[in-house]
């Protein structure tokens, strides 16, 4: 029974490392994309007397530089999550709770899209 | 008893022979599962800032002639929006009394409809403010930002463009008047078609100087005309909308689901409002007419007109019915802003 409670003990530190590990990549996105347009509305403030085409310019570079961030930032993360995980597989630890994070952010990332789906539309005829 | 804290382990430590090549199937799941959704969200929001960048970019246009071609005085005018003080240009046309005296005591401002100007040459805006001064108002047309000669911004269809009309009435109210021997206006009405009509309601609803208001053609909500309009425009499939307009918002500040002009209407009694809408429509059904009109009526005390003017199409009723249409706008103002004294 000792070993049991010792192997409890230490299974859940494990899983919630994992876990966070997974969710690496979504914390990144989330804060990018925050930061992003923080900074495209302070832009947007900023260069109000400069006139529409400043303005427009200087959101839409912002947000470009954000989007192609936050693409790069994912892709690095994954793949230096998944090599992580691989490692950590062939010691024969199954990394479980970091590839449930990473399915969840998967999910996530795609929600926008999925909500976008099903919205209910009322187009004028 | 000893394989029963091993199997309570299997979740994390791998305990079959097929154990790796199942991690490893996993692995792949996962990876798939986050290309498929980063490709998909990424191309999503790639096109969805691009239709927005073209919703809200109009082109503009000159005038194509002022008010002295018919014979009449005008004066041009600047004057800043409110809250953003964007200087727009505009003219004002004192009324002309039957002793062809001028008189701005009872002055309309007009409010023209998207991608256009204060001339406005296929609804007739010209012919209309002309019409409207020789009937004794004055008529202060103005480009709303980003048309006709006032600065390029972005077209938000009425959730910025309000301020606009709101500047023109502390312009009225305290701007420095081109006709100061004619004083200032005794009574604020508002005249708006299309997006102009929708803008005057959002601006009149917050400012209760404007004293009656008619609109003609006006949406009683933006949302179905973009679900519509979007697509269309942009030969992608309607799930690029609602993107399209986050997108809106995160460049330009722009929120169309709050352009909504339904849910203010009423707020405006008792002041008179007149709604025209062509029965033939099929930019803006005139189902919106009946809408507005109907929520407007929830007010205690709403003073609500209606014309449907038959075989008019959007913002025709003043090319189809010409006559009738000055004379029921012409009535309804006097009605509503009472007679020109005469004195200044």
């Amino acid at each position: 029974m000792s070993t049991l409670s010792s192997n409890s003990q230490n299974l859940s530190p494990q899983r919630g490392r994992d876990a966070l590990l997974g969710l690496v990549p979504l914390v990144l996105l989330v804060l990018i994309i925050a930061v992003a347009l923080a900074l495209a509305a302070l832009a947007r403030q900023l260069l109000a007397a400069s006139g529409f085409f400043a303005q427009q310019q200087a959101a839409v570079i912002i947000l470009v530089a954000g989007f192609v961030l936050v693409l790069v930032a994912y892709v690095i993360a994954i793949v230096l999550t998944m090599r992580r995980i691989a490692s950590w597989q062939q010691n024969g630890i199954a990394a479980r709770a970091a590839l449930w994070s990473l399915g969840i952010t998967a999910l996530i990332v795609i929600l926008p899209f999925l909500v976008a789906i099903l919205l209910p539309q009322h187009p004028a005829p | 008893m000893s394989s029963q804290p091993s199997s309570s382990v299997a979740p994390t430590i791998q305990s079959q022979p097929g154990a790796a090549a199942n991690g490893r199937n996993w692995r792949i799941f996962v990876v798939a599962l986050l290309i498929i959704s980063g490709l998909l969200t990424s191309a999503y929001t790639a096109l969805s800032l691009y239709i927005a960048t073209r919703l809200v970019y109009v082109a503009q246009k000159p005038l194509y002639s002022t008010p002295a071609a018919f014979g009449l005085k005008y004066q041009d005018v600047t004057f800043p929006s409110r809250e953003d003080h964007i200087q727009l240009r505009g003219w004002l046309i004192p009324g002309v009394l039957p002793n062809g005296g001028l008189t701005v005591q009872r002055t309309i401002i007009l409010v023209h409809g998207t991608r256009t100007n204060r001339a406005d040459k296929a609804a007739g805006l010209l012919n209309f403010s002309v019409s409207l001064a020789r009937h004794g108002f004055a008529v202060l047309a103005f480009d709303m930002r980003g048309m006709g000669e006032s600065p390029p911004a972005p077209l938000s269809l009425g959730y910025f463009e309000q301020r606009d009309v709101l500047g023109a009435v502390d312009f009225l109210q305290s701007g420095p008047l081109p006709y100061p021997d004619l004083g200032r206006p005794r009574a604020i009405g508002g005249w708006g078609v299309s997006m102009g009509g929708a803008t005057l309601i959002l601006a009149t609803a917050r400012e209760p100087a404007i004293r009656a208001i008619v609109s003609d053609c006006a949406y009683a909500d933006i949302i179905p005309i973009l679900e519509r309009e979007v697509p269309k425009g942009s030969h992608l499939p309607s799930v690029f909308t609602p993107g399209s307009l986050l997108a809106a918002q995160a460049i330009y500040g722009i929120n169309y689901y709050a352009v909504r002009p339904v849910d203010v209407v009423a707020q405006i009694a008792p002041r008179p409002i007149l709604f025209i809408h062509g029965d033939s429509d099929d930019y803006i059904p005139s189902s919106n007419m009946t809408t507005l009109a109907n929520a407007a009526r929830t007010a205690p005390n709403a003073n609500v007109q209606t014309w449907l003017v038959p075989g008019a199409n959007h913002a025709q009723s003043f090319n189809t019915h010409t006559q009738e249409y000055v004379a029921r706008v012409v009535a309804f103002y006097t009605t509503a802003l009472g007679t020109d004294t005469g004195a200044v």
